[in-house]
This record gives structure tokens, sequence and C-alpha cells, in this order.
């Protein structure tokens, strides 16, 4: 059997430890265009702030391919696949790398941005521990610096630059940071522990265009207004990247459509993480989650299935943990669903103690839930969202952190 | 091998488990000295008041496979094959609570610890006290608690154990398994009080 895995993410690595563990022999080939060992993205933030060296990114030591037997191609990029000769194209290589089971887990580009003055130095997406490295080389020289977008990744650079003392705009469209995940309530609490740490937040705003002298110097706003800034930092999403899936052989809707099987339209090709677009648990329909747990399990899955063992995934689950200066937020499901979903939402706030808890209830089924301050017990409710429990117990109990774990898990 | 069985309907709610447990993975190893200790030695496992003051001894499943583990962003979670342990490696835990978020047993907590670099607040759980199995010796909360709601003993005979329990209980005559004395009635009030909640 010839396997072969584009990507070297986390969805990449657990595929190829989960295809080795139940198939020995298998010839298993790796693409990725990253050159550094496999590593944690999420924690390339702590490293822009100092929290973490760069050494501690490897999740896998160096001699991983070679302890695996998995012939790794690193530094390229694939340009195409031919699904009819099943093929993977490489180029400058003639024949391409042909597969019996193929694994796409090319994870996810920055969502790029439209405007003037994007060629100037200083500008950056954070990614990858190579973005992580220039940002790095630019900081000494950096007083002030602009963070566009609101979103987790944007959120984290804001976080990890105003650490290096370094004094941060962010540019966010929504009237809170992170509406994506969490709601409004939860929303302003972490704002104001933003403003309260000296972050300058905009709402409603965006860059329209950068100026500078070779490097960036300022930026004039969508409301005409100017800013000065060293540094801007773009983090308004990310995009699959697919740019090498033959979408008319593919279906391809924003990731790659997948089973529950993790299997694409296309029999033998599969997809996992980033770049995979499977059904939401809550939402109940098509939907891309982002997130490493689910990058990591997707993979796992994905490799089991391309080995010849049956397994099937649920669902994906967004899901979310941030710990940022003194505050903790857990949210997970549905958050913030729209009014005519026609959901139960139940929710406590303690001003006092800072503490926010939330649950919306499709039914006696947990859709969603958000908590602040409060998480210990959070991987509790998720795993209710997850495995669509009924509730043997009222919501409101349910919300209250003493709730009865002997009545939940008996 | 012998794993640590948790039998909820005979926990008392004494805590003297959480006590062992704490001064088990304290510096000293004694509860005199361990409560002078900084960081303070903390417990790995939670007895959990249920709304009716119940007890539930909360700890580590140690799952196989372990949510909490596919979770971890570094990878500082990992098993040990021998004992059958899921066990975090605080040097390398960034106490991103990503293992908090997977568990569904909400077993994990975040402190500073006897076993973490001084001054840094890691990811804390229950390791099967495997230090003190390598010494011969069982868990240190199995060893105190004397109503018999947590037992150290194979799998397979606890599973067995608990389906005689299960058939005779079912028979009209059972007796049950002996519970901690005056629980019974306890719980039966308790249920008594959940059912008249849901209605
Ligand atoms: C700053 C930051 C913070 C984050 N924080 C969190 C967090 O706290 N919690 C969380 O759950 N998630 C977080 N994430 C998201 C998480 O990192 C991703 O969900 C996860 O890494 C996805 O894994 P993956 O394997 O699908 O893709 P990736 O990790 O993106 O790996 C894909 C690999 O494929 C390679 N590749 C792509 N195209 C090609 C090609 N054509 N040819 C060859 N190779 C290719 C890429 O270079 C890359 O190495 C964060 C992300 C970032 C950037
Ligand atoms: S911490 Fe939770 S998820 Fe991890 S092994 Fe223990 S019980 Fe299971
Ligand atoms: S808190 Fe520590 S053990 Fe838990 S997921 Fe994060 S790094 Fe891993």
């Amino acid at each position: 059997m010839k396997y072969v895995i584009i990507g070297n993410g986390v969805a990449g690595i657990h595929a190829a430890e989960a295809i080795r563990h139940l198939d020995a022999e298998g010839r298993l080939t790796l693409i990725g265009d990253e050159t550094f060992p496999p590593y944690c993205r999420p924690m390339i933030s702590m490293v822009l702030e100092g929290a973490t060296p760069p050494e501690r990114l490897p999740i896998r030591s160096t001699d991983f391919y070679r302890r695996l037997g998995i012939t790794p191609i690193l530094g390229r990029r694939v340009s195409g696949i031919d699904v009819e000769a099943r093929v993977v194209r490489l180029p400058g290589l003639e024949d391409g790398i042909p597969f019996d089971r193929l694994l796409i887990a090319s994870g996810a580009d920055p969502r790029p941005i439209t405007a003037d003055g994007l060629h100037l130095a200083h500008i950056f997406y954070m990614r990858t521990e190579r973005h992580i490295r220039e940002m790095l080389d630019a900081i000494p020289t950096v007083k002030t610096a602009l963070v566009l977008g609101g979103g987790l990744v944007g959120f984290k650079a804001a976080y990890g630059l105003l650490r290096r003392g370094i004094r941060v705009t962010q540019l966010i469209r929504s009237a809170y940071p992170l509406s994506m995940q969490v709601d409004r309530t939860a929303g302003e609490m972490i704002l104001n522990e933003l403003v309260r740490k000296g972050l300058d937040v905009r709402v409603g705003l965006s860059a329209a265009a950068f100026h500078g002298n070779g490097r960036v110097e300022g930026a004039r706003l969508s409301d005409g207004s100017e800013i000065a800034c060293d540094m801007v930092v773009i983090g308004k999403g990310v995009l699959p990247a697919l740019s090498f899936v033959p979408r008319d052989r593919i279906d391809v809707d924003l990731g790659v459509l997948v089973n529950a099987h993790m299997e694409t339209s296309v029999p033998g090709i599969y997809a996992a993480g980033d770049a995979a677009e499977f059904v939401d648990i809550a939402r109940k329909t098509r939907w891309v989650n982002a997130i490493w747990p689910e990058a990591a399990a997707q993979g796992r899955a994905a490799g089991m299935n391309m080995a010849g063992r049956p397994v099937a995934l649920k669902g994906s689950l967004s899901r979310n943990v941030i710990r940022i200066f003194d505050m903790d937020v857990m949210t997970g499901g549905w958050v913030d669903p729209p009014e005519s979903a026609g959901f139960e939402i139940l929710s406590r706030h303690d001003r006092r103690r800072k503490t926010y808890r939330k649950l919306v209830l499709d039914g006696r089924r947990l859709v969603g839930m958000a908590m602040v301050n409060d998480i210990a017990q959070g991987g509790l409710l998720i795993s209710l969202i997850q495995n669509e429990v009924p509730l043997r117990i009222s919501g409101n109990a349910l919300l209250s952190s003493g709730f009865n774990y002997r009545q939940l898990l008996n | 091998m012998k794993q640590v069985v948790v039998h909820p309907e005979r926990c008392v709610g004494c805590m003297q488990c959480m006590l062992a447990c704490a001064t088990a993975h304290s510096k000293t190893l004694h509860l005199f000295t361990a409560v002078r200790e900084d960081p303070l030695p903390k417990p790995r496992i939670h007895v959990g008041a249920g709304i009716h003051g119940e007890g539930f001894p909360n700890r580590c499943r140690h799952c196989d496979p372990a949510p909490c583990m596919l979770a971890c962003l570094p990878g500082a979670i990992s098993r040990i094959p021998e004992t059958n342990t899921v066990v975090i490696d605080p040097d390398t835990c960034i106490n991103c609570a990503s293992c908090a978020m997977a568990c569904p047993f909400g077993v994990i907590r975040y402190h500073g610890d006897a076993a973490a670099p001084p001054g840094k607040a890691v990811a804390v759980k229950c390791d099967n006290c495997t230090a003190r199995q390598k010494k011969g010796m069982v868990p240190a909360c199995v060893e105190v608690c004397k109503s018999g709601a947590l037992t150290f003993e194979e799998p397979a005979s606890a599973l067995g154990r608990k389906t005689r329990e299960v058939a005779r209980s079912v028979s009209r005559d059972a007796g049950g398994e002996p519970i901690a004395p005056g629980f019974a009635l306890l719980n039966a009030v308790k249920r008594s009080q959940i059912e008249m909640e849901k209605r």
C-alpha cells in the first residue's frame, strides 16, 4: 500500500502515526513545505510574547520520520493531484508521487486583505514559526503596532506584542473581540480586561492603505483617519489551503468535503484538519472548525481509515480555551445562536467575582456553552454537547458550579 | 494490572482521600509539614458535593484513548504503559487548559506543584500515585478510604463483582453489597428529592 500525506502539521502527523500503528509495511510519504520539525502552531504566539523559546515549539523529535519509516519531502509545495492517475504533482518532479491512499492535510493560510501598500516591510501575517522569526527580527525597532482583526490570532498577536512592551492598537470590525467564539457579555469582559492592561481597541474599523518609506510607518483607516505604526499584523482569519486541489474532481466548498470516515468524494482520498469541511455537531450543518484538537482527532481517524480500520467520527465541534492576563475563557458549540433558532438560553453573570456561565439548550440537549473565570468543569459540558447526551438534571442546576456529578455521570 | 476503581454509591463525603492525595504529592510527604510547604500541596482527587450533599469522588480515569492527550498542544501528556497511567509532564506543560476542555470528567486543575518548576502554574491531575506504586504501595486515596468507595483491584474482577451486584439487586430479596452505614437511608431520601425536583 502506498500512502501519501500532504501537510506536516498536526493532522498529517497524527495520520502518519495512526497509519504506522496499523500498517508497519506500507510505503508512507509525507510532503510539507515547512522544514522546521513538526511543531505546535498555537504556541507561536507564546514565542512572540517571549514566554517560550522557539526550541520548545516542536511536538515531535527530529528523528520522527526515520523512526516511523516515513519518507519526508520537506520544503516543497504540492502543485496538483491527478485523480485518474492517482499521482500527486510536485514542481520539478516529472512523474509525481503515486498513491493508493492520499490525505489532504494542508491546513489553512491566513485570509489575505486588500489594501494599498501591502508590499511594505514590517507587515506580517501570523501563521508559521517563520512569520514569528521575522516579527522578532523587527521588534527591536518597533514602538507602536497595529493589529487587524479581532479573532483568536489577532487577539493573541495583540497580547504578545503588549507583553513585549509595544503600544498596540487593535482594529476590529465587530463590537467586541472574539465575536466568532464568544457572546457579547463574555466579549465585553475580555475587552475590558485588555483595555485595562493598556490595549487600544477600536471597533467598527479596518485599514484601507499603508504607507511608509520601504517599511510601514502608518495606515489610513476606513473612516479616513490616519494612525502611525512601525509594524502591522494581519489576523483576519484563515482559509483552507487548497490551491492544488482539482475542484472539478474533488468536492470542495470552503474546505474539502468529507464524510464520517474523513473520506472525500473520491474513494481513497481523505482530508483532515483545517483543510477539511465536516458536519458541526452543534449546528448540524457543514462547517470548517479550524482548531487544534479537531485537527489531531480528524488526522488520527483519517489515518486509521486509510490503513483499513473503519472508524467514524460523529462530526466536529467548535471549542476554544483562552487564557490571557488574569482571565480564563472557555467556549464550546453554538455559543451565540440567532434568536430564530429558538434555543433556551441560561446564564449567570457575577460581576463582583467576574465570572460568567452560559448554556444554550435545545430541549434537553446542550448545544453551546461559555464560561469565564470558572472553567474547571467545562470539559464535562463540552462532552455533553459532543456526545449529545440528553440532560438528566435541569439546566439551572448545571449552571451552578457545584452541579451534581453523580447524576450526570452515572 | 490493578487500577483504582471508584464506587460513588459508597462515598460518605469525608474527603479523607483529598487530604491523603495532597500529602502524597507534597515535598515532605507528611501532613504535618506539608501544610507549611510552598506551593501548598493540593489534592488530585476531588470530592464534589452533589446538590443533596452526597459525595462523588472524582479522579482521572486514565482513559484509553485519552481525550486530554489528543488535545494537549505541546504534547505534555503521555501514557506510562506499565501502569496504564496518563501523566502530565510539568516541564512541557504550557498551562493552556486545552486538557480541561477535553476532559469529560473535569478532573484537571491548574496551580503550582512540588513537581513543577518553582513559580510555574501547570496542569495537575491524578498520576495513580506512580511514585508510591514503585515502592510497592497502593495509591494514597485507596489506602485511607474507609467506606470502600475507592478500591485498588484488577478491572476485570471489579467488573465481575459489579455484574453480580446488579444481578443480586434485581432479584426480589436483594440485599445488595453493604454500603456505608446510614447512607442507604440518606441516599433513598436524596433520590426521592431528586424525583420530586424532576416533576
Ligand atoms: C497563532 C495561532 C494560534 C492558534 N491558537 C490555537 C489555539 O489556542 N487552540 C486551537 O485549538 N487552535 C489554535 N490555532 C489553530 C491550529 O493551529 C490549527 O487548527 C491547526 O494547526 C491545524 O492543523 P492542520 O494540520 O490541519 O494544519 P497546519 O498546522 O496548517 O499544517 C498544514 C501543513 O501543510 C503544509 N502545506 C500546505 N499546503 C501545502 C502544499 N501545497 N504542499 C506542501 N505542504 C503544504 C503547511 O505548510 C503546513 O505545514 C492557532 C493557530 C495560529 C496560527
Ligand atoms: S484527565 Fe480526563 S480525559 Fe485525561 S485521562 Fe484523565 S479522565 Fe481521561
Ligand atoms: S494545560 Fe498543560 S497538560 Fe493541559 S493541554 Fe495545556 S500543555 Fe497540555
